[in-house]
């Protein structure tokens, strides 16, 4: 194997849990994974009480923070268009994801934006990781957010808007980085609104 | 027909998406027959012994390494498109990107060009020269092989002049930025009047016809079929010698028939060339400093531990006292920051390498640790050389001998320590102290 990051080849380690059940391949060395580091930091989002989007999410999970090898990371997956590079945290996501029941929705893109970019990030980090998810909402702003502060994003109107049914029940939403939580917020706000009973978020990375 | 795209374009295959010029314009040339459009990614279908294989080809840096391309479901053309991954860092090349290229009268230098070099060859410089040129001239390949400290650019003053005179379209090829870096400023005062362009990862953008180019390997990924004659320098360097890519790319950014000279200090195998002009001494005329052997016992465990061998830290501690700059070798970036103490240290994603070097250079500061990044194209003065770990792999003969080319380069100190630290002779520092006494025989 070629680790998908540095390139050096590189033997998987055997695990008793690969011979038995089923687990996936790990695609980058261990060297490389290793400077990914597990995020432990609990996200807070009380700043959102007292707004309309208070209690929209019920909770927030990130995976891992944000450091240079995640921000290189970041940079060759989104911007240099790396779609490989989606199946370094397969694995992870894997586990993330698994006995948590509720309908995966993940955070989407815009049309134009995905046809510049040619894939959308967060479905293919999913679809690496095998998990079956839903698109119910459709992002109707072009800007981005990463240009705008915090207090910009929660007074911007409507994010989304929801293209599909939603039923009264649990739902898991799915995006690549927490950074202020506005996007979340709003895209939680509005599958409550439309019904749903319970509205948890993961994400890849607390920025 | 756009002269400015015209100059830009000739000679180069180019990513449509990355072009610095408008949609309309590019479209324009297109219709007119100006530009031709070649498909990022090819397929080429082979023959194999069950049924037939298909090959992915990158059409920019022509790779064929099957793991480095990826297929996936693209957004922009609707269908199941491959990218490949190995030169992802000029911009995506996929199956549904086009690159251009200039297909209509090629761009041509106006300069008249002026050669305003002052300097003298010593007769053994001159002797090489010329024969160089020679080659040069009746456009046969020709190695250079001369010891570090020759003076090898300089040689190539002459042929580049009379190519430039004669219309011809040059490009000098170095694996590494630094190297291209420190050439540029010395080529500009040498042809004052002649656009120079040097070309490497992050270089700004740089306007008109280039009849003289500096360019990384790596650069030439985007140029087909551009040059009359190449200049590879520092052939042996990493990562040209191993990385096959690289050696492809100069062979297309060369003209069909134009000859490809190397310039090295230490030749592999794999350079072959119809002429060969050998440079044996410095071009102060004084022997090269032959490498000695130190053992150095369980360096790793102890430095391991925290503490620094007694005879490493005694020749430290000498060079200090004497105040003559110093630079210690080590072969892992582990063990290069976790070397006890505080002497600075550099490594290749060191974000101040060019500050500490000059650091050194102008005595602020005493030594340096650092890996075989700083193993060649650097001169200090009276700097004192040690190779901590000798025996490791990293250190093939060719990095020790341009290890070893750092001392003794000045002219009034051609002269200097050099030792290599070792757990165990290898047959590598054997090669390379015997061909360093070879030469001085010579």
């Amino acid at each position: 194997m070629n680790c998908l990051i540095c390139g050096t080849t590189f033997q998987p380690s055997p695990t008793w849990r690969k011979l038995f059940l089923y687990e996936k391949e790990s695609s980058t060395c261990d060297r490389c994974f290793s400077n990914f580091k597990k995020s432990d930091a609990t996200i807070d989002f009380s700043d959102f009480q007292g707004t309309c989007y208070e209690g929209a999410v019920d909770t927030v999970t990130a995976l891992y923070s944000y450091n240079e090898a995640m921000k290189s990371y970041l940079h060759q997956y989104k911007f240099l268009q790396d779609v490989a590079l989606a199946q370094v945290f397969a694995k992870t996501l894997h586990q993330a994801f698994e006995g948590n029941e509720g309908i995966v929705v993940p955070i989407p893109m815009h049309p134009e934006k995905l046809i510049q970019r040619t894939f959308a990030q967060v479905d293919e980090l999913l679809n690496s990781a095998d998990i079956p998810f839903q698109h119910l909402l459709s992002k109707t702003a072009t800007s981005e957010q990463g240009k705008k502060t915090r207090k910009e994003r929660l007074e911007a109107s409507p994010l989304f808007e929801v293209m599909n049914r939603v039923e009264a029940q649990h739902y898991i939403l799915f995006d690549d980085i927490y950074t202020t939580g506005a996007t979340l917020h709003h895209a939680a706000k509005l599958l409550k609104d439309a019904g749903a009973t319970r509205v948890e978020a993961i994400t890849l990375i607390k920025g | 027909m756009d002269k400015q795209l015209q100059q830009f374009l000739t000679g180069r295959i180019w990513l449509r998406e990355h072009i610095p010029f408008p949609r309309e314009a590019i479209d324009a040339h297109i219709e007119n027959g100006h530009i031709h459009l070649k498909p990022g990614i090819e397929q080429e279908q082979n023959q194999a012994l069950f049924g037939q294989l298909k090959k992915y080809v990158c059409n920019r840096c022509h790779n064929t390494t099957q793991h480095l391309f990826h297929t996936f479901h693209c957004a922009r053309c609707n269908q199941n498109c491959t990218y490949c991954r190995h030169c992802i860092r000029m911009g995506r090349v996929s199956s549904c990107s086009e690159l251009l290229l200039w297909h209509s009268d090629h761009a041509r230098g106006a300069n008249a060009h002026e050669f305003a070099w002052s300097g003298r060859l010593t007769p053994l410089q001159k002797k090489a020269s010329e024969e160089l040129l020679t080659s040069v001239e009746q456009n046969k390949s020709h190695l250079l092989h001369a010891v570090c400290g020759a003076g090898k650019t300089e040689l190539l003053f002459l042929s580049i002049f009379r190519c430039l005179e004669q219309g011809k379209r040059v490009c000098v090829a170095a694996p590494r930025t630094d190297v291209i870096l420190e050439l540029f400023p010395r080529f500009q005062k040498v042809f004052p009047k002649t656009t120079i362009h040097a070309l490497y990862g992050g270089a700004p953008d740089q306007e008109g016809f280039a009849e003289l180019i500096l360019s990384t390997t790596h650069q030439l990924y985007r140029f087909e079929k551009a040059f009359d004659v190449v200049f590879v320098d520092e052939a042996d360097a990493f990562p040209y010698y191993a990385d096959e890519t690289l050696q492809r790319a100069v062979k297309k950014a060369t003209k069909q028939e134009a000859a490809i000279h190397y310039v090295t200090a230490t030749p592999t195998k794999s350079l072959q060339t119809t002429n060969q002009s050998v440079l044996s001494r410095r071009y102060h005329g004084h022997d090269l400093p032959v490498p000695r052997f130190d053992s150095l016992w369980g360096y790793a465990r102890q430095l391991n531990k925290g503490k620094v061998p007694h005879k490493l830290q005694q020749w430290i501690e000498e060079k200090t006292k004497t105040n003559t700059p110093f630079l210690v070798f080590l072969p892992t970036i582990e063990m290069l920051e976790n070397f006890p103490g505080d002497l600075p240290r550099v490594h290749a994603e060191h974000p101040d390498r060019k500050e500490l070097v000059m650091q050194l250079r102008e005595k602020k500061i005493s030594g340096l640790l650092t890996t075989t990044i700083l193993e060649r194209g650097i001169t200090i003065e009276n700097v004192q050389v040690a190779v901590v770990g000798a025996e490791q792999k990293i250190f093939t003969s060719s990095a020790l001998i341009q290890i070893s080319g750092r001392v003794g380069r000045s002219f009034q100190y051609p002269d200097g320590d050099i030792v290599f630290f070792h757990h165990g002779i290898s047959r590598e520092m054997d090669k390379a102290q015997t061909a360093i006494e070879g030469w001085n025989r010579s």
